[in-house]
């Protein structure tokens, strides 16, 4: 029996349609993972479950009844509960009183039944086989308890349908198995489950059905046990997409870079050699350590152990400065906050970086200044009226390029850019492409980390695939293509294999 | 945002958003000239010499509040400052050894302030707010307990000796005049000078900006944030040093209880008055010598017009508020009628 039906849902943002005639039935009783790559319309598709966006079109059928317009306080009403990927959860308050948020028992005056709750609290946690003290605070919560916490929060307001997103991300596999078998419980109980994940070995260890989706249309539903990892890759990818037209081979220098058995939060035991001039990818899925990696080696984040070595020398010292002085450059990802100094002007914000290591010669000369702009500008192709302005009066792709000006503003020989594409418009992106091969033309060496194949085809003259924060697989040029890639970011080859 | 067109109202927006702290000052002095029925030159000079040792304490506070933190310890770290430095001056009778004690021993003073929150990471208003009470409490014990040939007053004054023979020349030090202008004054002005170059024209000063306006950014451009949050507040205790070199050189002694007392609160104000946003990263340092020298005007207003004294606070408040609602209106004033137009588009 079906406990959920979405038919022919459709819908646009500023007229662009994310999700096109989208089915999708979920049986009582049943973990239903929902695939697709990043912008496939998947988290559209939940906010519209959960009422959080409103659908153009499509109808909606819960618990055999029709929900005409959902609206959250409905949908939680009628039993639809999100786990989010970043909890929900008070960490300053206690265990119980995360459960009764808004819905305490009280006397007559307004006073809590703290003795109450406390007890309704931890029988039903043991029915769930969920080992918290209700009195504990949530802070002091390991993240795989607050996450079943989380869940056991929706189970307490008696959900029947949970949407797990990426529910695995912060757990270790210990704390994973046992998730998974609270869930597989509660599932042969009667609760449904729709599963996010990106992960093949967790889909096929976990759920029983599956629905693909792809640039926001229905591709396929079927039963997992009777398909496996390379089907499900191929569903999701679609068509093999090439476009690789702009890239260029080029002869490459000697080393440039090369990291000796690296490990620090979220990577371990990365090896790798990148040689002067060569355009490197680094790929992998949310949470795979390609982008720790990258903020490790520029001092941005701590490395545990091994070395990193720039130019057949090791690198002096540690931190940011360090890094910078050694030659490295990095494009941060998350453009707004780790990039934009919002009060400043164009300018300002180019000049930043540099400074640091001119820092000897304090005074600021502004034709100076000014000079050096107007050749990165000329080089970039940076559309701004007059560096004067803010750096906010720019659109993303122009704001994009002035921190990329930031850098090649410190001479820096190799390049980090960690999700340079992000938020921005395909005009600018392609733009981006030819900038990233002209400076691998011209010497630069360039490490970019990115989500997105397509861009990895066109640009990288090798690409090193991460899966839970190992290197798993280095593929050159040729060996580039969506299906291959997504193979190994997912793990699909090892499942395969076992 | 994208419309280009200079009309001249949106220029004069733009340079009131810009320089409100000018039409403030201009408008306390204009009162000022109209209380004030014997208006001197001498009576104008003296608001510089009036604004000196609250002005220079002000601009460190310039400086912290850009890098988005606050310093509540000044008015103590003045009192301490300058007990310490009238000491040295009538154990050892040298003013030149007097100056780099009260220097150095701001400095110091900023130091500590500064690892706190710079280093170990600390909530600036707690630490600073820790040392306010510390640096006034050890003001007090030491002036309580160390014998009157050295406090040269009593155990409830620091007071420099008359008797030692550069008595003289300090105390006529501070109150003497260049070309009509209050020695004192000068100083205020080279040093607000000296600020304004550091914070528009050198990398030291942008950096403050940025770590300010972005301290996630700034330390991924490879700003040494904690370094510069350091250097802020020592900076800070330096000027607060010669403001306490200015004062006893100004009036002869200190007292424990009362010297810089509410200072760190009239600071903040001159800082916020002056245009400087309290979220960090944005105004202009030359806005605190405007804001400084509104609120010395404020009191002269008070005395021309015979008022009670105790009111000044009062007016000084109202003041502060009635500029921050000028200040932070114009924005929410231009989405008001730009949400109006919209509208009427619409209908």
């Amino acid at each position: 029996m079906n406990i959920l039906e979405m038919r022919g849902i459709s819908k646009a943002f500023n007229g662009v349609e994310v999700l096109k005639n989208v089915d999708l039935t979920i049986e009582e009783g049943e973990i239903h993972t929902i695939l697709g790559e990043n912008g496939a319309g998947k988290s559209t598709l939940m906010n519209i479950l959960t009422g959080v966006v409103p659908m153009d079109r499509g109808r909606i059928i819960f618990r055999g009844q029709p929900i005409e317009r959902p609206t959250v306080p409905l949908t939680e009403k009628l039993g639809i509960a999100f786990v989010h990927q970043e909890l929900n959860l008070f960490p300053t308050m206690k265990v119980y009183e995360n459960l009764f948020l808004t819905k305490e028992p009280t006397h007559r005056l307004g006073a809590l039944k703290k003795r109450e709750m406390i007890a309704r609290s931890r029988a039903f946690l043991e029915a769930l086989g969920v080992e918290i003290d209700p009195n504990a605070l949530v802070s002091e919560l390991r993240m795989g308890q607050k996450q079943l916490l989380e869940i056991a929060k929706a189970l307490f307001f008696e959900a029947k349908l949970l949407i797990l997103d990426e529910p695995t991300t912060a757990l270790n596999n210990e704390e994973i198995d046992r998730l998974f078998a609270i869930l597989r419980r509660l599932r042969d109980g009667g609760t449904s489950f729709i599963f996010i994940s990106h992960k093949m070995p967790e889909i096929f260890a976990l759920s029983d059905r599956y629905t693909v989706l792809r640039n926001g249309a229905f591709i396929a539903q079927g039963r997992v046990a009777e398909t496996d990892a390379e089907a499900l890759a191929r569903l999701m990818v679609g068509p093999a997409y090439t476009g690789a037209d702009v890239y260029r081979r080029r002869t490459l220098g000697g080393e440039a870079l090369s990291l000796d058995r690296l490990s620090g939060p979220g990577f371990r035991d990365v090896s790798l050699t990148v040689r002067k001039g060569e355009i490197l990818a680094l790929t992998g899925l949310q949470g795979s350590g390609s982008s720790e990696l990258m903020q490790a080696v520029f001092g941005a984040l701590p490395v545990e152990r091994g070395s990193i070595s720039v130019g057949g020398k090791a690198l002096a010292g540690r931190g940011i400065h360090a890094a910078m002085k050694a030659g490295i450059a990095m494009l941060p990802a998350n453009r707004k906050e780790n990039s934009v100094v919002p009060d400043m002007t164009i300018l300002e914000n180019t000049y930043l970086s540099e400074h640091t290591l001119s820092a000897r010669r304090p005074h600021i000369s502004r034709r100076a200044e000014q000079k050096k702009f107007d050749a990165l500008k000329k080089t970039l192709n940076i559309k701004a009226e007059s560096s004067a302005n803010p750096v906010l009066s720019l659109s993303g792709g122009n704001q994009q390029k002035v921190f990329l000006a930031r850098w090649l503003n410190t001479g820096g020989d190799i390049l980090f850019l960690d999700n340079p594409t992000q938020g921005i418009d395909v005009g600018s992106k392609a733009e981006i492409y030819q900038l990233i091969l002209s400076l691998a033309e011209s010497g630069k060496t360039i490490l970019i980390n990115t989500l997105e194949i397509g861009e990895i085809q066109k640009v990288a003259d090798r690409c090193a695939v991460f899966y839970d924060g190992r290197l798993i697989k280095l593929l050159p040029h040729e060996a580039i293509d969506e299906h291959t890639v997504m193979m190994y970011s997912t793990n699909a080859v090892e499942t395969m294999e076992a | 945002m994208n419309d280009n067109k200079r009309s001249p109202l949106k220029t004069l927006s733009r340079i009131w958003s810009g320089y409100s702290f000018v039409f403030i000052f201009a408008a306390i002095f204009a009162a000022y000239v109209i209380v004030n029925s014997s208006l001197t030159w001498v009576g104008v000079t003296n608001i510089l010499r009036h604004s000196a040792v609250i002005g220079i304490t002000a601009l460190g506070m310039g400086l912290v509040v850009i890098t988005g933190q606050i310093d509540l310890s000044v008015g103590s770290m003045l009192a301490f400052v300058g007990g310490f430095a009238v000491m040295v001056f009538n154990v050892t009778n040298s003013i030149l050894l007097t100056c780099l004690t009260a220097v150095v021993c701001g400095g110091l003073c900023g130091l500590v302030n500064g690892v706190l929150v710079g280093k170990a990471k600390m909530p600036a208003f707690i630490v600073t707010l820790a040392t306010m009470l510390i640096f006034r409490s050890l003001t007090r014990y030491i002036c309580h307990e160390i014998p009157a040939t050295i406090s040269g007053g009593s155990n409830s004054l620091f007071k420099l000796l008359s008797a030692n023979s550069m008595f003289k020349p300090f105390y006529n030090f501070g109150n003497s005049k260049v070309f009509t202008l209050p020695v004192t004054g000068l100083f205020l002005i080279a040093l607000t000078a000296l600020i304004v170059y550091v914070t528009t024209s050198t990398k030291f000063g942008k950096q403050l900006y940025a770590v300010g306006s972005n301290e996630r950014a700034a330390r991924l451009t490879g700003i040494d944030v904690d370094g510069r949050r350091v250097a802020v507040f020592v900076i800070t205790g330096v000027l607060t040093g010669v403001s306490a070199f200015l004062w006893i050189s100004m009036n002869a002694s200190v007292d424990p209880a009362t010297t810089g007392g509410s200072y760190e609160m009239y600071a903040i104000a001159a800082v916020v008055l002056g245009g400087i946003s309290m979220a960090g990263g944005r105004g202009k340092c030359v806005g605190i010598l405007f804001g400084i020298m509104s609120y010395t005007i404020i009191d002269k207003i008070i005395v021309a017009l015979k008022m009670n004294t105790l009111l000044n606070d009062t007016v000084k408040g109202a003041i502060l508020i009635v500029a921050i609602i000028v200040q932070t209106m114009s924005p929410v004033v231009k989405e008001h009628f730009a949400a109006r137009r919209a509208r009427r588009q619409g209908a």
